[in-house]
């Protein structure tokens, strides 16, 4: 306990410095910026903001980069509330019931209420990766290859079971992120893999790349022929910002809920924000008393989801940087952010970087509590700049990715890469295939034929190292039950109604 | 239906089968083609040597399963109604890929071969390739304000050079080299 609170202290005292505030400061604005604006998420900008962190302090590049991560969900639930666009795939639940009490004249509320539990459960989650960070280190460093291997496995499997829409498509898109994976040089020969003879091929597909293409451009290529949907902005100033104590009351229990709920799915892999919004709204419409006021301005149906989602941004960053393992999309470009700067992720950040550690963690505090001052008085400004028209955004979003992709290697074939995922990523979308599990098995690939590799090697050969090891037999047999009761129809539908809006 | 870009032509309408959902099955199909083609590009590798794992075998397994996997979409789309095909939008796909490719091959100029012509792309340097990329992505809108667009890329154009060249340092030629 002493050695928790000493290294908070230490956290603090590191977060706590000028320069690491302004690059938390930094952090917020951007993702409350990239939270607000329509057809712009959280991957495609950290992806672009990547080479600007080159050559910052390693400490402040991180630290911003959570930011805008946790930034992004305050401030999409601000255009959820007032305009009715959730500006990010993690506030689509907050429409249903924000947006109906900003009609009702309660948008100060509303906002004030998205503020405070985001505030809340980022408080929580602060401390919990500081409390489950040590022990879960711990654990880790009982891990072998096989164990890895099978957490992997369990990860990709709660990324299907997760994603939207059919279970086999998703299964389908993991199995073509591993493929795409494998290109490039062999880890153990250096024999190039599927390369067609490119040189540029050698290195692998870059994974930038690969998020930039299917998140930023296809994202665009889809906005551009979807029509100029009417925006229903919430005129007129916003008053009363402060909640009254009966909707205090009445959401306190949702936000204590969907802090734990969001906390739980930001750990286990393949979790994270989006899935803990829906799941906590779910959630609440299911033991409310009267589950009809849903949908028509009940403040638990922004109470929860808002709570959860930042909750589970935060936890998100427990099994990176304890495990070494992404659990989802922004988490992998976080492993970029590391690698850039020669950090492996893992457990030994925590001792060998411990001021990189407990900073970043402790400017999650700082960060969240920034987030609170940003958001509500300025919520006029973020307003305004939804007025900015798409015609003009969206040519600024292509050219900035180019040039930041472009920028990372100084390679123009990555740029190119990039136009042939965006491609790929449109003709996805229309044929009703997820790309989130593609990109999360694309990072974990070479991670997975790496620990398989190794643990096939040790065992000489016998597969039944995998289930006879005990902590690998159990996440095998999680991971098989797992599968097989989404694949069972029944639960299928069910797990339908309850993604049936999941856009990341 | 407009244009199906990865459907085999094996899926043509010769059955006497209706195809009750095209878009699973086309999709399936695609998946296949990407895993048999990945079994071709890969085909030279080594595989299993005694207990140890070669280079090729990791890429087979997956490639194999994605096969497995690709074709009880296919099948599934078969037998099962599903949502029609969705038109495919060609202009706005095109003028946005057409902006990003010419921004790769302007920015630091590009040499290939063309059925034995030898084809040169000068460098223009960030400033050209960055107004380029502006303007052609602009067209790949619903709404084309010329003079706005116009104002709004040469303000994009100055914003990126700071922030890259200047800000940053990253090493950008700003100007064409011929």
């Amino acid at each position: 306990m002493s050695d928790l609170l000493s290294n908070l202290w230490l956290g603090f005292s590191i977060a706590g410095h000028p320069i690491n505030l302004g690059f938390c400061l930094l952090g917020a604005l951007v993702g409350t910026l990239v939270g607000v604006l329509p057809g712009i998420g959280t991957v495609a900008t950290i992806a672009m903001l990547l080479p600007i962190t080159f050559g910052l302090d390693p400490v402040g590049a991180l630290i911003m980069l959570a930011g805008i991560y946790y930034g992004a969900q305050y401030g999409g639930s601000t255009t959820s509330i007032l305009v009715n666009i959730p500006g990010e795939a993690t506030s689509v639940v907050t429409c249903l019931d924000g947006h109906e009490m900003a009609k009702q004249g309660r948008a100060g509320a509303a906002l004030a209420i998205a503020a405070i539990g985001s505030f809340f459960a980022g408080c929580v989650a602060t401390v919990l990766v500081a409390a489950l960070g040590q022990p879960l280190t711990k654990v880790a460093l009982e891990f072998g290859p096989a164990e890895y291997f099978a957490l992997m496995l369990l990860g990709l499997i709660f990324a299907v079971v997760l994603a939207k829409g059919s279970v086999v498509k998703s299964i389908a898109m993991v199995l073509a992120g591993l493929l795409l994976s494998t290109v490039g040089s062999d880890l153990d020969t250096g024999a190039g893999r599927m390369t067609l003879g490119m040189p540029e091929l050698l290195d692998g597909i870059g994974f930038t790349n690969v998020a930039m293409g299917l998140f930023g451009f296809a994202e665009i290529i889809r906005n551009l022929e979807a029509s100029g949907s009417g925006r229903d902005v919430i005129e007129g100033k916003i008053k009363g910002l402060m909640p009254t104590r009966q909707d205090l009351k009445d959401a306190s229990w949702p936000i204590a809920r969907g802090t734990f709920l969001g906390s739980l799915l930001g750990i286990l892999p393949g979790g994270g924000a989006v899935v803990a919004s829906f799941a906590s709204y779910t959630l609440e419409k299911r033991i409310a008393k009267n589950p009809k006021r849903f949908g028509r301005g009940a403040i638990e149906g922004v109470a929860g989801p808002e709570s959860a989602n930042n909750a589970a941004a935060q936890t998100s960053f427990i099994p990176l940087l304890t495990l070494g393992i992404p659990p989802n999309a922004v988490m992998a470009l976080m492993v970029g952010a590391m690698t850039i700067h020669g950090i492996v992720p893992g457990p030994q950040v925590m001792t060998k970087q411990p001021d990189l550690f407990w900073g970043m963690i402790a400017s999650m505090w700082f960060g969240n509590l920034m987030l609170v001052i940003i958001n509500l008085p300025m919520v006029g400004v973020w307003v305004r700049l939804l007025r900015v028209p798409y015609r003009i955004l969206f040519p600024s979003i292509i050219v900035f990715c180019c040039i930041g992709i472009y920028s990372i290697d100084n390679s123009p074939s990555d740029v190119m890469i990039a136009a042939i995922f965006g491609v790929l990523g449109y003709l996805l979308v229309k044929h009703d295939f997820e790309p989130a599990p593609l990109v999360l098995a694309f990072v974990l690939g070479p991670l997975m034929e790496d620990n398989l590799r190794r643990a096939m090697l040790i065992a000489r050969g016998d597969t039944s190292v995998f289930i006879t090891r005990p902590i690998s037999g159990v996440l095998i047999f999680i991971s098989v039950t797992l599968l097989v009761l989404a694949l069972l129809p029944m639960i299928r539908k069910r797990r339908d109604e309850v993604f049936v809006e999941s856009e990341n | 239906m407009a244009e199906e870009a990865k459907s085999s032509p094996a899926g043509g309408g010769n059955f006497s089968l209706r195809i009750r959902g095209p878009r699973d099955f086309y999709g399936g199909l695609a998946l296949i083609a990407l895993a048999v083609f990945a079994l071709w590009a890969g085909s030279d590798l080594a595989g299993m040597r005694g207990f140890s794992f070669g280079p090729g075998t990791t890429p087979r397994l997956f490639a194999w399963l994605l096969i497995a996997v690709g074709a009880a979409i296919s099948i599934s789309g078969l037998f099962v109604d599903g949502p029609p095909l969705e038109s495919y939008a060609l202009r706005g796909p095109a003028f946005v890929v057409c902006a990003i490719v010419v921004f790769a091959v302007t920015i630091r100029g590009f040499h290939f071969t063309f059925f034995g012509f030898p084809v040169k792309i000068p460098e223009l340097g960030l400033i050209a390739a960055t107004f380029l990329a502006y303007m052609i992505s602009v067209m790949g809108g619903r709404e084309i304000r010329w003079k706005e667009s116009l104002i709004a890329g040469v303000a994009m154009t100055a914003f990126c050079v700071v922030l890259f060249r200047y800000l940053l340092q990253l090493p950008f030629p700003l100007w064409p080299a011929f």
